[in-house]
């Protein structure tokens, strides 16, 4: 053996003993047999694919060596285990290209939580006491295929529910496979960033109900509307690589890039321009930009096509929209307004970017198209420097055993109503990977329409404000443990599956939750007959199925790497599919709460280190520095100098904030980069229960948003509430800063 | 040891107070600021507790300022001589990691049984680890050769190995005991003396980081 | 002999803060929790800093992650009364936690505010510490630390290419936070190799260096956000 090549480029360890128990004197330490052969200190890196967002980022892990504590037969001691060490992006993913946000860095502690849910449990105490028993499996399963099974013998399978998070791939084409098979409606997708309303204007317009992907590396211009692209929307580490590539990855090249929003966020920090606008009026520019185009000749009308001729008034030229109607409108300047129309003709490739808040309007289905139908006009739909939609692997093509939908599913707030007020309450709700009950408007009474169901079983491996209502915890594994798996849908030009083996060995009694509904399916009084025995089975089939694009077959690159990416056959792709559709008239927003009264607008937004909360619980993440304004461990309301000064708030004050449906109290955060009349607040804290790290800490800006829809979809208009504001008292020290006053130090350099 | 203590009481008072202060800065008995563990109530199944580099008692605080380390209790009487006279080398089965990485480590029940499941059954010391074995117990063993966590010592073995460095250089002839013993002081001066000889880096970060 | 740099661009940089915790991910570095962190003593080795300019709408917010400099003629070193803080010949500033008795005069003199110092004994609630890197030390209380430029990275990669027989190649060492970064804006690499990435970027008309009138030489070098 020669050792030169032998010598891995690896740990330089020295103390692990240190590591061990510390204290207790090493000759009275137990320890068990380790379930493989362990190597110490050599690190081995194993794929995986990201399951923090929904954006599938391929990761490679870094796995050593480690002591863990362990009780076997009421005997506590510690064992060897492979343990993750490491989440790193794939150098190769196409999507994330080597690169990993904070969150996906973060993610490893979700399976080292010290609060996680180590085994399934029973409730034992009233919903919400926080009293369980532990059972076996065997115990739990049988439990939960009773009650399946009266629903079946009662002919009431229609009164199984399921609520999840949104996923794109192989586990939800199982979930919605085993709700069908059972006869119940497809699984109530909650979402609070989900974007329906973007995914519908793409299907109208485009005809790929899809987010979409931008190809930043060849744009010369971009302007955004609202999204927080480089921060926490849609993909944001590919978006962010292609970023870096539109700034500085061609030389002689900069592209620019233009941002529109009433609240600077992450993304409008780096903009060359920002400008803002009031909210919901950003359909409004988009047609005034359109407008601006045609009139001076710059665009021929027709070249929006289809998505144009959705915009009511589109082939006419938008004589509505000239400059100085839409300057009344959004309050950008008739003399802006026509700038950035020509620069967007001038500098092609251009491409606009809208989501977040000004498509959680009413009107955010306006908005949208009218965006669609500026992109087409500007010829960027599908050229180089424009909006893309990746193609995407149809899972029931690929493994016909999927095919065969459920029944529509409703949207949350429908449920809830039917629940609350049209009596239809489910006899058996399951939730998988959704939190309903903190993540959803106070108003729409999510949690009293749990409260009414008979028997709720939780997935999670926390014990968050949903799973505390739940009378039965089968806890899943965390993404590690398991086989991680996603079918992108934006962020590479590629079609890409991602698929991976676990990476460690499950450190508790959990179950991977599509192992557990193929099991409870051959457990059923009338087994669903599924054809997989367990999840792998069926990620293998579909893997199979596709094209091989490299050295070896796709499913064995999968292995290797975690993903296959390639052109992809039109008989496994998700086609364009082009609904019948009539135009859309120009529609302005509407909001809740009488504005004598309210006189702000309130926009909560998607936290940079929680999103939407669901990763509160993550204590690198509290302790993270908030972008902005380096803030820890805390939530608050960001409020124009001006108008705090008007108000009498200063930095750090406690502040109550009101809507017509609820009020919280919380710091406020001074920062010019807000509009007068505009009051934001991240997503994320307030959450009442969710392990030591969030209980208890700071405010839920849901608690208090009106329960305003967009009318197509239905889809939750979270930016359309008005509020008032009023100091409480001085600063308590609830809001921790890292740095200090919000106005530092300029270092411009002299160049 | 009795005539290294200092002659006046005070200055034994000194000492103490000195030792006392040592001790404590070290361990988490007067670390009234340690972060209060923000947990609550338990599942079924969760175990609690914190891990930290705080040491649990004065005594063990005070023995790590020292440098001081109780001579190993295996819980086993592994017999080196009796393996190293089969012709094992130390790298062949149980110290094989660190031929690639930086680690010898300490081999696992499992590695004693890929050979003993069928040599040697007879013999009762066999016997024992393979019903240890069986019911899922395993060796734990205790470092013969190491530093103390607060010494921030990173060694790598694979330059070492690279070197052509005998084991026994730095670990004693082992072959010629039944239980490992520390023979060699793996003092700092100990491996400075050596580098200095073979030119190898001396300074502070090629170990100390 | 390599001398370890970095070149940042902020042009590319969009402040997401990926860099910050991949650091504490690959570093060790403990959650303080929010008592401590109301206290100030927080730990991030790497900080994204904000420079607010202007009033609405004339908002200007630039963005710039600050990491120790490693500086040429660090203030840090000459202060340090047990030469924890020292220089390598390989360009980093050295800080040797054995020796540091904890007077905190390096991060008195340190212009840039970036050594930490622990308070107490890091803790971690079990089973976080399974995630803890073995090739990084755990610091004690009384103890000062900063980034090292992933030093680990550095020696680890150091002992595979002599190893192997060969040099360190350009782009091989990458400390955990340029690798994480989604934007491609943190290069790292050998400053004595004029043709490693990192040499041509410091070389760029756009480059400069933090607080450079102090005179500390640091090897960090920052390549200005453009405007229009």
């Amino acid at each position: 053996m020669d050792r030169r090549s032998f010598i891995k480029l690896t740990a330089v360890s020295g103390t692990s003993a240190a590591l061990t128990a510390c204290g207790s004197p090493d000759n009275e330490l137990i320890r068990f047999v380790p379930d493989e052969d362990i190597y110490p200190g050599i690190a081995i890196w194993k794929p995986a694919v990201c399951a923090a967002c929904a954006a599938g980022c391929g990761l490679t892990v870094r796995v050593m060596d480690a002591d863990a504590d362990v009780v076997r037969d009421g005997q506590a001691g510690v064992v060897r285990i492979y343990a993750a060490k490491k989440l790193e992006g794939a150098p190769e993913h196409p999507v994330n290209r080597g690169g990993l946000c904070a969150r996906g860095q973060a993610a490893i502690q979700i399976t080292y939580h010290p609060d996680r849910i180590t085994r399934p449990l029973r409730r034992t105490g009233a919903r919400g006491s926080g009293q369980y028993e532990a059972v076996s499996w065997d115990d739990a399963l049988a439990e939960l295929v009773g009650r399946l099974d009266a629903l079946e013998q009662a002919g009431r399978q229609s009164a199984l529910a399921m609520v999840t998070r949104a996923r794109t791939g192989h586990r939800a084409a199982l979930v919605a496979r085993f709700l069908a098979g059972f006869g119940a409606p497809g699984a109530v997708v909650h979402e609070p960033l989900g974007e329906e309303v973007l995914r519908r204007a793409n299907a109208l317009s485009f005809g790929y109900d899809q987010m979409p992907t931008f190809d930043l590396p060849n744009a010369r211009f971009v302007l955004g509307l609202g999204a927080d692209f480089l921060g926490t929307w849609s993909s944001p580490v590919s978006q962010a690589l292609g970023y870096g590539q539109m700034r500085q990855g061609r030389p002689g090249i900069r592209g620019l890039f233009v941002q529109v929003e009433a609240r600077m966020s992450q993304t409008g920090a780096n903009a060359d321009r920002w400008l803002p606008a009031r909210p919901g009026t950003e359909g409004f520019l988009a047609l005034g930009l359109a407008h601006v185009l045609m009139a001076e000749g710059l665009r021929p009308a027709d070249a929006a096509g289809r998505a144009g001729a959705l915009v009511d008034g589109w082939e006419a030229g938008l004589a509505d929209y000239a400059p100085d109607r839409v300057a009344e409108m959004t309050g950008i300047p008739p003399g802006r307004v026509e700038a950035l129309a020509r620069e967007l003709a001038a500098m092609a490739p251009a491409v606009v970017v809208i989501g977040g808040a000004p498509l959680a309007q009413t009107n955010g289905l306006f908005n949208a198209l009218a965006v669609n139908a500026l992109n087409a006009l500007l010829g960027s739909v599908g050229t180089s420097g424009g909006v893309f939609f990746t193609p995407r692997l149809d899972l029931a093509a690929a493994a016909p055993g999927l095919a065969g939908a459920p029944s529509p599913a409703p949207s949350l707030e429908r449920l809830v109503r039917d629940m609350l007020d049209g009596g239809a309450v489910p006899d058996v709700l399951l939730v998988d990977g959704a939190n309903p009950v903190f993540s959803a408007p106070a108003a729409w009474r999510a949690r009293e329409a749990i409260e009414a169901v008979p028997y709720v079983v939780s997935f999670g491996s926390f014990l968050d404000e949903t799973a505390a209502h739940a009378d039965l915890i089968l806890p899943d594994h965390s993404f590690l443990e398991s086989w991680s798996e996603a079918v992108p849908e934006a962020g590479s030009l590629e079609a890409v599956a991602g698929a991976a083996l676990p990476v460690m060995l499950p450190l508790y009694d959990t179950r991977a939750t599509p192992d557990v509904l193929l099991e409870i399916g051959r457990r059923l009084a009338r087994p669903l007959a599924l054809p997989w025995d367990t999840f792998d089975a069926l990620l293998a089939e579909t893997f199979e199925a596709l094209p091989q694009t490299g050295a070896f077959d796709p499913w064995s690159t999968a292995q290797e790497t975690g993903y296959w990416t390639g052109p992809l056959p039109a008989a496994l792709a998700v086609p364009a599919s082009l609904p019948a559709a009539d135009p859309v008239a120009p529609t302005e927003p509407a909001f809740d709460g009488d504005p004598e009264e309210f006189r702000f607008h309130f926009q909560p937004y998607a936290s940079s280190t929680f999103l939407d909360g669901s990763l509160t619980h993550l204590p690198w993440l509290q302790e993270m520095p908030d972008p902005l304004s380096s803030a820890m461990w805390s939530s608050w309301v960001e409020i124009n100098p001006a108008t705090a000064a008007g108000l009498g708030i200063g930095q750090g004050d406690v502040v109550e904030v009101a809507s017509a449906h609820g009020t919280l109290q919380t710091a406020a955060m001074i920062t010019p980069g807000i509009a007068p009349d505009l009051l934001a607040m991240p997503m994320g804290q307030g959450h009442t229960t969710f392990t030591r790290y969030a209980t208890g800490r700071g405010a839920n800006p849901m608690a208090i948003v009106a329960p305003l829809t967009e009318p197509t979809t239905g889809a939750l208009a979270w930016a359309a509430t008005r509020v008032r504001i009023a100091r409480v008292g001085g600063p308590d020290g609830r809001l921790i800063l890292f740095g200090g006053a919000l106005r530092e130090h300029d270092e411009e350099p002299r160049r | 040891m009795t005539t290294l203590l200092p002659r006046s009481a005070f200055a034994r008072a000194c000492l103490v107070a000195v030792l006392g202060l040592a001790g404590c800065t070290g361990c988490r008995l007067l670390e009234a600021n340690v972060p209060a563990p923000l947990e609550g109530p338990l599942l079924p199944g969760q175990t609690g507790g914190v891990f930290t580099t705080g040491h649990p008692t004065l005594a063990s605080a005070v023995s790590a300022f020292f440098g001081v380390r109780p001579e190993p209790e295996q819980p086993f009487e592994f017999p080196h001589n009796i393996h190293v006279g089969q012709d094992i080398g130390c790298t062949e089965y149980c110290h094989e990691t660190v031929l690639e990485g930086p680690v010898a480590g300490l081999p696992s029940v499992r590695t004693c049984l890929s050979c003993h499941r069928t040599v040697a059954t007879n013999r009762p010391r066999i016997r024992q680890i393979t019903n240890m074995f069986e019911s899922g117990r395993d060796f734990a063993w205790q470092r013969v050769y190491g530093y103390a966590a607060e010494a921030h010592v990173r060694f790598n073995h694979a330059p070492h190995v690279l070197a052509e460095i005998e084991c026994a250089t730095c670990h004693g002839d082992v072959g010629a005991q039944r239980v490992a013993q520390r023979n060699v002081d793996l003092t700092m001066g100990f491996c400075v003396n050596c580098h200095n000889e073979r030119q190898a880096p001396v300074d502070c970060m090629t170990c100390h980081f | 002999m390599p001398r370890w740099g970095m070149a940042v661009d902020l042009d590319r940089c969009n402040g997401c803060g990926a860099c910050v915790t991949a650091c504490h991910a690959e570093n060790n570095i403990s959650t303080v929790g929010p008592d401590q962190a109301s206290r100030g003593r927080a730990k991030h080795w790497l900080r994204v800093e904000r420079y607010w300019e202007g009033e609405f709408p004339d908002v200007r917010l630039r963005f710039r992650p600050v990491m120790c400099q490693h500086c040429d003629s660090a203030p840090c070193e000459p202060v340090c009364p047990t030469y924890a803080s020292h220089h390598t010949e390989d360009g980093l500033n050295a800080q040797v936690y054995n020796r540091c008795i904890g007077t905190r005069y390096c991060a008195n003199a340190c212009p840039y505010s970036v050594r930490f110092f622990d308070f107490f004994n890091p803790s971690w609630d079990r089973p976080l510490q399974l995630q803890l890197n073995p090739d990084v030390s755990l610091r004690e209380v009384g103890v000062m630390e900063k980034c090292t430029f992933c030093v680990q990275r550095i020696k680890a990669s150091t002992v595979q290419a002599k190893a192997e027989e060969r040099a360190i190649e350009d782009g091989e060492v990458q400390p955990a936070c340029a690798q994480a970064c989604p934007a491609k804006a943190m290069v790292f690499g050998d400053l004595e190799d004029p043709e490693s990435a990192v040499s041509r970027l410091s070389r760029s008309s756009r480059g400069s260096a933090l607080l450079e009138d102090r005179g500390t030489r640091p090897a960090v070098t920052y390549l200005s956000r453009q405007s229009e």
